[in-house]
């Protein structure tokens, strides 16, 4: 039988059977739909951490210590633990507090002599088990220019070091009626460029800028927005920051969010001395970041950066992370969901499977005299799987074609619950794929159930 | 050598040679003979009734003429081809190309109008729909059913459908016609109708086998075989 021929049957009995197959096609539907969906709301997460690690170098370590103060249980622990800095340290002040080492459960002797030299005492804070105890950054460290112009110096295969620190100051310009809140990011003048921040209208701050401790300033494009209407408005206007005057040396392009640290577009940059000298004074927290020459050199460098830190401060534990990890684990929990998505996907074709395999199971029974009259004619075994099975093919493929159709439909509601969807042409085409590939497996069996009757005995059955 | 010119004459004088068919159906541990040596030919253009109450095997003979069913023993030839030692994959080619089943109940599919019905042998055989209503036409002008061809079966009488199924049994212009109580389901008048058009089918040369349990309807055949009991006997 020709297969034109077996299609024209296939489609006389489809039209003759309107409603069940639309019924059968239910379950192919949801399943072509979500993973129509699945595909979509997966591209769109992976495109997502793209985009926000887009401004993200990849070979960019962030350091940065946490001062935990000088306070309770780690204070007086670390007040014994550190008599080494007491030796050298500018911060050692921290002899007053020597006889609270007695408290220490590991050294009962530690009390009972206080007359030994601080030197000597020191000597035990180098004990692995004291180590943990030192390891309370009790010491007020202020990251600055120092550290990095020694990381410059100590470590290799480096790209770029900068520092920076974020700040919040209340600033005025443009058409805004009163001072607003906003994020101040003191950086130096190769930020932009490790951050891969563009200019929208004018440049980026110099050296000059902040080396004089100029007010000068950077604004954000959302910033510029808000303030002036339009970057082009905002360029070379004032703006006020904590009521000084800053004039707008620029403002970046349109960044979008970013995985971490400064969101650009809300941020206002001003040069980083400029920043201690006017709005934050000494007392910050600034992040470093080096810029590895090669991504695969970030391991080597962030071990290099440890060991000049640790030249530079023994005692102090500095939190160092870098953005290929940062990339690795977003991208990671991003496949967490979309295999997880991908997993329902596939149990909603298998039970649409089963749904069609029944529907086919009932039809071949129905049309048992039919398949007998056709076999008493000379019809094949074959002509009659392929017709049986090409009619579960269309009413999977139907299926598919309305879910991918409804998946459609969906995305607008998906995307009003802030769900990053983004449809693409193979997805929609897997998932017709699918649908109709789902549909003729499971029709399979029916399909030869109904190629092995009996000629006789299908056509004495009423 | 021999054998295939003995063969040869089969082909040109025989449609059918049944010989010493055996049929018996399993029931629990017994089997219950259905046949027994039926011996049976049929020559080109005759036109034959096998006559025979229920139960006397007559519908298992016709299935295994019909190549619906195979013997148990015995030698079959249907136009020259032995059957009986054909693989049953083969048999619905056989049953495409050398016979025209009529049944009593018409057999026509519900959901295929009139003249898909009539043009699904030819069909099945590899033409195209256009090719086999082509060929077909001359059978439904002969059987007055040209009027029909749009309606779905169940908007026929029953005269009419069963004017249908033996248009469909000629499209394929078959060795043989087999018709199972053709007139089983109609009224007299029908009945009468269809043995008319089976003489004059016959008489263009068709040949026919028509299974029936009346004698009124077997006395229209040109030669009558009677079936008791699995056992064939002309008379």
């Amino acid at each position: 039988m020709r297969l034109t021929e077996i299609l024209k049957l296939v489609r006389l009995n489809l039209s003759q059977n309107k409603s069940k197959v639309i019924l059968t096609s239910t379950g192919i539907l949801v399943g072509a739909a979500t993973i129509m969906l699945v595909i979509a709301i997966g591209t769109g997460g992976k495109e997502e951490v793209a985009e926000q690690f887009q401004n993200l170098n990849a070979g960019a370590i962030d350091i940065s210590y946490e001062y935990e103060g000088n306070s309770g249980f780690g204070g007086g622990m670390s007040g014994g633990g550190m008599p080494g800095g007491g030796g050298g340290m500018p911060s050692g002040g921290a002899a007053p507090s020597m006889p609270s080492g007695g408290g220490m459960p590991s050294m009962p002797s530690g009390g009972a002599m206080p007359s030994m030299p601080s030197g000597d005492f020191g000597g035990f804070g180098g004990f692995p088990g004291m180590d943990g105890f030192g390891q309370q950054n009790t010491e007020q460290i202020i990251l600055s220019t120092d550290e990095t112009g020694a990381l410059e110096e100590g470590v290799e295969g480096l790209s770029a070091v900068t520092i920076s620190y974020t700040s919040r100051a209340d600033a005025q310009g443009g058409e805004l009626e009163e001072a607003q809140s906003y994020t101040v990011a003191g950086v130096k003048e190769n930020y932009a460029k490790i951050s891969n921040l563009t200019m929208e209208i004018g440049e980026f701050f110099t050296e000059e800028n902040d080396e004089y401790k100029e007010r000068t300033c950077v604004l954000g494009y959302d910033v510029a927005q808000e303030m002036f209407g339009s970057a082009l408005a905002a360029y070379d206007e004032s703006v006020y920051i904590d009521n000084r005057p800053y004039v707008v040396n620029g403002v970046l392009s349109q960044m979008g969010t970013v995985a971490s640290g400064i969101s650009p577009d809300e941020a206002i940059f001003i040069p980083y001395e400029t920043g201690i000298k006017y709005i934050t004074g000494k007392d910050v927290s600034p992040t470093i970041t080096l810029v590895a020459e090669k991504v695969d050199e970030v391991e080597s460098v962030m071990e290099q950066a440890k060991d000049v830190l640790a030249q530079l401060w023994p005692n102090a534990v500095f939190t160092m992370s870098d953005a290929g990890s940062k990339m690795e684990a977003a991208s990671a929990s991003n496949e967490t969901l979309t295999l997880l998505l991908a997993a329902m996907a596939i149990i909603v074709f298998i039970v649409g499977g089963i749904g069609i395999m029944n529907v086919l199971f009932v039809s071949v029974r129905e049309r048992t005299n039919e398949i007998g009259i056709l076999k008493a004619i000379g019809c094949s075994k074959k002509d009659i799987l392929l017709e049986f099975l090409m009619e579960a093919a269309c009413i999977s493929f139907i299926g598919s074609v309305l879910g991918v159709l409804l998946a459609l439909g969906i995305t607008p509601v998906i995307e009003q619950l802030s769900v990053r969807v983004e449809l693409s042409v193979w997805g929609g085409v897997l998932s017709l794929l699918f649908g109709s590939l789902t549909g003729t497996i499971f029709g399979f069996y029916p399909a030869w159930k109904a190629s092995r009757l009996i000629p006789v005995e299908a056509l004495n059955q009423e | 050598m021999s054998a295939e010119s003995e063969k040869k004459e089969i082909v040109t004088t025989e449609i059918i040679k049944m010989e010493n068919i055996n049929k018996g159906y399993r029931l629990g541990e017994e089997m219950v003979p259905v046949l027994r040596d039926v011996c049976f030919s049929v020559e080109k253009g005759e036109f034959v009734a096998i006559l025979g109450p229920s139960g006397s095997g007559k519908t298992t003979l016709m299935n295994i003429i019909g190549c619906m069913d195979v013997a148990d023993s015995g030698s079959y030839f249907l136009n020259g081809e032995a059957i009986h030692e054909m693989p049953q994959d083969r048999l619905n080619e056989i049953r495409n190309r050398e016979i025209g089943f009529i049944f009593q109940n018409y057999q026509l599919i519900p959901t295929y109008n009139i003249l898909q019905n009539i043009i699904m042998p030819l069909v099945v055989r590899g033409m195209t729909s256009r090719e086999a209503e082509e060929i077909c036409m001359p059978f439904i002008e002969l059987l007055g059913i040209s009027h029909r061809l749009n309606h779905k079966p169940n908007e026929l009488s029953g005269g009419q459908k069963q004017r249908v199924s033996i248009a469909r049994a000629l499209a394929g212009q078959p060795a043989i016609l087999l018709a199972d109580e053709p007139t089983g389901a109609l009224d007299s008048s029908s009945g009468k109708d269809v043995l008319n058009l089976f003489e004059k089918i016959n008489a263009m040369g068709n040949t026919i086998v028509m299974i029936t349990h009346d004698l009124n309807v077997a006395q229209r055949a040109k030669r009558i075989v009677h079936m008791i009991d699995g056992r064939l006997s002309s008379g």
